[in-house]
């Protein structure tokens, strides 16, 4: 390694004369909140980052866990070095050779020092030499724990803040379903954990704070919504018996909209997802059958899958079901297959799959322009959903063999696994809100309460077990089961 | 004298009473003769009879399998008949799609034109007079319909709700018999419901009714209008407004929720 040893080299002569100059000043906050770093920020480029060994029991984690989360945020280059190519430095008394970090394309260096309540950030401006901002970051007891690593994300997602001009996603999490049962796993992969005790669960969503989730479930009255809250108390939704299913929030927080499904077809209905009002049909499938809605993020209008020109197309409407109109371009006489769409929460795009070749694939379309845009090609890839930066999509995949959730970035059109559970599929993920109220797990899942008529108005944390699967006049895609065909599934 | 004419009496009426007790062997024989005649006839009688019924009986069960085949050609047709017609309304409803499809880009096309034309417009060469510094300034060409109504919309899905308004209601004071004043209307009266404004709203949604009762926008104002009162609380309201959908748009989508909502909030 000619390279590192010329660095070390470098690095210790500029340690003997930097040795006289004295460290700048560190407060708890030098620049104002919401200001940035003094980095130019080219859209469509990354600037690159080098985060300096983290002393400590934990420091080689967090530094770890950062560097994933930048190089997972798409954003920032991380300059990979090994800590023994890099002096020691935090202590005050030296500065990083910024004219060597910065022929290695670092534009900002990242200082982290551990403290008694947490970690104190430092950020270094490689080009100018000096320390732009610094701030102190509280941690959660229990080094490693989920909570400790979840508040080491958000610092993450602030530095990306501060560097790029946009809030990374390493705090949020992801529902899916595996085996029946709806888990949660950190945006990084870590900490799986189930939610749910019901095996028949579908379809989970997240409430737009983060403190609710809602999913959809087989009973003896046939499917039904059931509401979770962060605590684990659940309510089954006051829905009529039958084909109750794919479950959303609307951006207001309160206002659910589903999917019913009888003899006449399946339609979108909305209801208040906390009383007990009778729910309000808003769409006229006339026989059809429409799922699946997604709301835009002001609210207003709403995606949705619908089959009222003989086979799924995605479709928006205005979000009393008025001025409903085709989003998605098809030549008539086209047997296509268009479902599962999901708004990107900026609003411009929208996420869905299409069954191209005889697999799905995961493609967007453009609001303004109606430009498609294909992601994927590779094995069978479906149910996307949007990350609240608006520029990655969690995904199911069979590409590796297994159904599992992959994380795309759709301006990269890269991908990585994020899951390596037992037939993953349904990944919803959560707002940026996860961190302020986090839906944990519960201290004994048990599974959702069995409707009962067609009310139930209480909260309950304890639940009695599942009847079986009634039968389902319609099958879905997103319904078939979590086995995977191997025939199917791309090396 | 008396007793000897009863005597004779007595003695007649024992003959004409005793004499039937005293038939013949020639008269029993035709007596069998014709019982024997009579069931004979009875018997062929019967027999012609069944014979009939046979004969009915088969012309019946020809009539019932012919009218089992019509009957299952009549299903069979009625069947052919819905899926044709099924085909042929899906057909409709693809057609009714590609042709908003093509209409909106054909709105977009019109606006792009509109756009064009208007580019700075140079006058003809005026004559100057030596020594004039005046020169005749650009004029611009005003927006179309379809540019305005473009423009605005795109402020009402940014959230700009208020220049969206202002855009639709210059559009609707330029160009008051465009084909595009419905939409226009409507969607002033979505700017102001998005700002939270009822009342605005509920007036804007009503003079889409009452300006073009014939457009298709005019049920989806009526029926967002009775959910915007139905919202405030005044179910009343609400109620008349969505049996006025009900009743003077029946086929239009809007009646069949409108229907829907009457018969779950009663």
């Amino acid at each position: 390694m000619p390279l590192l040893r010329r660095c070390a080299l470098s690095l210790v002569a500029a340690l003997a004369v930097l040795l006289s100059v004295a460290a700048p000043a560190r407060g708890q906050d030098t620049t104002v909140a919401g200001v940035r770093i003094g980095l130019v920020y080219t859209p469509g480029t990354r600037p690159g980052v080098l985060v300096l060994p983290v002393g400590g029991v934990a420091g080689d984690s967090i530094r770890a866990i950062l560097q994933r989360d930048f190089t997972y945020g798409d954003r920032i280059n991380v300059i990979a070095l090994e800590p023994s190519a890099i002096p020691p430095f935090g202590d005050g008394s030296s500065k990083p050779n910024y004219p060597l970090f910065t022929r290695l394309g670092a534009a900002a260096i990242l200082e982290v020092t551990p403290t008694s309540f947490g970690i104190q950030v430092a950020v270094h401006n490689a080009g100018k030499g000096l320390v732009e901002r610094t701030k102190a970051f509280p941690l959660p007891a229990g080094t490693l724990s989920a909570n400790w690593r979840l508040a080491l994300h958000d610092v993450a997602d602030e530095i990306e803040l501060w560097v790029t001009g946009v809030r990374g996603i390493a705090a949020t999490r992801i529902l899916y379903v595996s085996e029946g049962r709806v888990y949660q796993v950190d945006s990084d992969g870590a900490n799986p954990t189930p939610l749910t005790g019901a095996a028949t669960a579908m379809s989970p969503v997240w409430n737009p704070k983060a403190t609710h989730i809602a999913y959809m479930t087989m009973g003896p009255a046939g499917q039904q919504i059931v509401i979770r809250e962060s605590g684990g108390a659940t309510r089954v939704l006051p829905t009529r018996n039958g084909l109750n299913m794919t479950p959303t929030f609307a951006p207001d927080g309160n206002t659910i909209v589903y999917a019913f499904g009888a003899e006449s077809g399946t339609d979108l209905y909305a209801t208040n997802a906390f009383g007990n009002e009778p729910a309000r049909r808003i769409t006229v499938g006339r026989g059809s059958d429409n799922t699946q809605p997604s709301f835009s993020p002001d609210g207003r209008r709403l995606a949705f899958t619908s089959g009222r020109v003989g086979h799924p197309e995605v479709y928006i409407s205005d979000a009393d079901g008025t001025n409903a109109e085709l989003l998605t371009p098809y030549n008539f006489g086209d047997q296509s297959y268009r479902a599962n769409p999901d708004w990107s929460p900026d609003g411009r795009l929208i996420a869905f799959e299409a069954l191209i070749g005889g697999r799905m694939q995961i493609m967007s379309i453009g609001l303004r322009d109606r430009v498609i845009k294909r992601h994927t090609s590779e094995g069978v890839n479906e149910q996307p959903s949007w990350a609240p930066d608006a520029r990655h999509v969690v995904f199911t995949s069979n590409r590796g063999g297994t159904r599992q959730l992959w994380v795309l970035d759709v301006e990269s059109n890269t991908v990585r696994q994020l899951t390596r559970a037992l037939g993953a599929r349904f990944g919803a993920w959560s707002p940026r809100s996860v961190v302020a109220s986090s839906v944990g797990p519960s201290p004994t899942p048990t599974p959702p309460p069995q409707a009962q008529g067609t009310c139930h108005e209480s909260w309950t944390s304890r639940t009695r077990p599942l009847g079986t699967r009634p039968r389902r006049r319609l099958r879905l895609p997103e319904e078939a089961g979590n086995d995977v065909d191997p025939g199917d599934a791309d090396a | 004298m008396i007793g000897r004419r009863v005597g004779r009496a007595v003695a007649t009426l024992s003959l004409v009473v005793t004499g039937g007790c005293f038939a013949t062997r020639s008269d029993m024989r035709v007596l069998q003769g014709d019982i024997l005649n009579f069931r004979t006839e009875t018997a062929r009688a019967d027999s012609a009879r069944a014979r009939q019924i046979a004969t009915v009986a088969a012309s019946l069960a020809t009539v019932a399998d012919s009218v089992r085949a019509t009957s299952d050609r009549l299903t069979r047709f009625q069947g052919d008949t819905r899926g044709e017609l099924r085909a042929i309304q899906q057909q409709l409803l693809q057609v009714q799609e590609l042709t908003g499809q093509s209409q909106r880009r054909l709105q977009e096309m019109r606006a792009e034109m509109e756009a064009r034309t208007q580019v700075p417009v140079m006058p003809p060469p005026v004559a100057t007079v030596p020594g004039d510094s005046l020169t005749a300034a650009p004029v611009q060409g005003t927006p179309g319909p379809n540019q305005l109504y473009q423009l605005a919309y795109d402020q009402l899905r940014r959230g700009s709700f208020s220049a969206a308004r202002a855009g639709f209601e210059e559009l609707l004071r330029s160009y008051p018999t465009s084909e595009l004043a419905p939409d226009a209307q409507i969607n002033i009266a979505e700017a102001f419901a998005a700002e939270g404004t009822a009342a605005s709203a509920d007036s804007a949604y009503a003079a889409v009714v009452s300006k073009y009762p014939r457009s298709p926008r005019a049920a989806t104002a009526l029926y967002k209008m009775a959910l915007s009162m139905a919202r405030q609380g005044r179910r009343p309201d609400a109620r008349t407004a969505m049996d006025r959908v009900v009743r003077e748009y029946p086929t239009s989508d809007e009646a069949d929720l409108a229907r829907e909502w009457l018969r779950t909030n009663r």
